[in-house]
């Protein structure tokens, strides 16, 4: 365990030096997402303009909600996406046999070569966005919700990625997964609204099928409203189970993986 | 004139086979966007929730809004021209242009409208498809007799949407990746140009800013006149001239950065 985190230490090391060799792409990039945040955030501003509430959410609230959605994204980003993303094209290039050579574990080996610096400086900002709105709510901070909240993101941190692994995964039996980030986006959007305001067939897709709903809906109310077991218990078999299934595809697509010709 | 008219028929008539292979891409972004629609419905029905209308348009209106920005989206806005420029000039391609007597903003402009007719047509298939799902809830308006001013306001918009992405592909000529400037600016045109919530929601004197802005006229002007939210043919008639100034001004820069990225250009490879 203390090897893998010396590991991790040393990659996250070596993005460090790799960034400050490149500062004003560093720069540039934090910008883009800064400014992505901005937009979401006007958005909901604009609308509550002329609404009190959303699906009975105050501004507030939803602001809360999208901090907590800005977060998470932020957070795979830094930490997870272009690895994953590297490794679909290293699949289809051939260049993954150079992970497979490694000592340690793969899964792990694949996802944490890098980090990107720019994402965690916009982690700060989307934190900044929680603790803005936890203020302007007046919810006295508690340890108990702290924590929850922590460990809700968390495990809203292990959603995303295991549903970026499966994606990823299947470029082991098809080629071309352009798109890939596209349809993330898309499906991603639906994480910044409240449960409350799905209906009919989008409830049965997006709140219980897929976990995009409720891995942010999950820690907003538990700031909101404190600790709620049934959210626990639901956001931790998600976790759980998505997780398990895209270590499975993995692994299936990996027997199938006979390299690129050289 | 006719010679330079068959000239750049041919470039056209090239485009369109060329996007045609792109099919599928196309019809994949179609159908991401209608899921993104399924999003857009999703949260401005909870924002209509507890009342009928927010700032004076209904739900049916608003959401009329948006599927007519899904639907002139493919018709005219820039997908990867800029990519395109880019690569064409960090590779040296741009070079054979030089040597020609083709102008290189109007060739590529030519391209872009055949990949839109394309990308346009083929995007309203599986918007037809999905028509039955959502029909009902839009609010069409009425045969008004302004709506064929939607029309010049649609081209210049197309040409606005183009000559942007062509000066950001021009800037290769001075940094060598672009990418960052185009997603920094994309955002700033979903919120400006009206694709997040349309502009007449903002207040008051940032909506009157707005209006000067080239972002504007990008999408949220055409979409406006057709969908109702713009009705005043003098309000429109001023749109239509501000429109005008910016087709003008951008394309002054466009020009300006042309030349002077020549000069700076080493015809490298080819």
């Amino acid at each position: 365990m203390l090897h893998y985190f010396r590991l991790w230490l040393a990659s996250m090391r070596y993005s460090v030096i790799r960034t400050m060799m490149f500062r004003a792409d560093f720069i540039m990039w934090g910008l883009v997402e800064f400014f992505w945040m901005v937009v979401n955030i006007a958005a909901i501003t604009v609308i509550y303009q002329h609404t009190d509430a959303i699906a009975g959410w105050t501004q507030y609230e939803m602001l809360l909600l999208i901090g907590t959605s800005m977060l998470i994204q932020r957070l795979l980003m830094g930490v997870f996406w272009s690895n994953l993303f590297e490794l679909g094209r290293n699949i289809r290039t051939g260049h993954f046999d150079f992970t497979l050579a490694q000592p340690g574990n793969l899964l792990f080996m694949v996802s944490t070569r890098k980090i990107d610096l720019d994402s965690i400086l916009n982690v700060l900002v989307a934190l900044c966005v929680v603790i803005y709105s936890v203020r302007q709510l007046g919810i006295p901070p508690s340890l108990a919700g702290m924590v929850s909240y922590a460990f809700f993101v968390g495990c809203g941190l292990a959603l995303s990625y295991s549903l970026l692994l499966l994606v990823v995964s299947s470029t082991f039996w098809i080629i071309g997964s352009q798109g890939v980030e596209g349809g993330y986006f898309t499906l991603y959007e639906f994480s910044r609204l409240p449960r409350e305001a799905f209906r009919g067939a989008a409830n049965v897709i997006f709140v219980w099928v897929l976990p995009c709903v409720v891995m942010t809906n999950a820690p907003a109310r538990a700031l909101i409203d404190g600790f709620n077991p049934g959210y626990t218990i639901w956001l931790l078999a998600a976790t759980i189970v998505w997780f398990s299934l895209a270590a499975w595809v993995f692994h299936r697509g990996l027997r199938r993986y006979s390299s690129a010709s050289s | 004139m006719i010679a330079v008219f068959t000239k750049y028929r041919h470039v056209f008539l090239v485009g369109l086979q060329s996007s045609i292979v792109y099919r599928w891409n196309f019809a994949t972004r179609a159908t991401f966007s209608l899921v993104h629609l399924v999003f857009v419905f999703l949260l401005w029905t909870a924002a209509f929730e507890t009342q009928g209308t927010v700032g004076g348009f209904t739900l049916g209106q608003t959401l009329t809004y948006f599927v007519a920005l899904l639907v002139l989206q493919f018709f005219i806005s820039a997908f990867n021209e800029d990519y395109q420029i880019s690569e064409e000039i960090r590779n040296g391609m741009i070079n054979q242009f030089l040597l020609k007597p083709i102008n290189y903003f109007i060739y590529r402009f030519t391209l872009f409208l055949s990949a839109r007719l394309i990308s346009g047509c083929l995007a309203l298939v599986p918007v037809l498809l999905a028509a039955p799902l959502f029909l009902t809830r839009l609010d069409l308006p009425l045969a008004a007799s302004h709506l064929w001013l939607g029309l010049p306001a649609l081209f210049m918009s197309a040409l606005i949407q183009f000559t942007i992405a062509y000066i950001f592909g021009l800037l290769t000529f001075w940094f060598l990746e672009i990418q960052s400037f185009v997603i920094l600016s994309m955002a700033i045109e979903m919120v400006l140009g009206g694709q997040i919530f349309p502009l007449d929601l903002l207040p008051d004197t940032l909506f009157r800013i707005s209006q000067f802005l080239p972002y504007y006229y990008q999408m949220y002007f055409p979409a406006a006149i057709f969908t109702g939210r713009l009705s005043d043919p003098a309000v429109i008639a001023e749109g239509l001239v501000i429109q005008a100034f910016w087709v003008a001004a951008l394309l002054g820069l466009a020009h300006l950065l042309w030349t002077r990225g020549l000069r700076r250009h080493t015809a490298v490879g080819g």
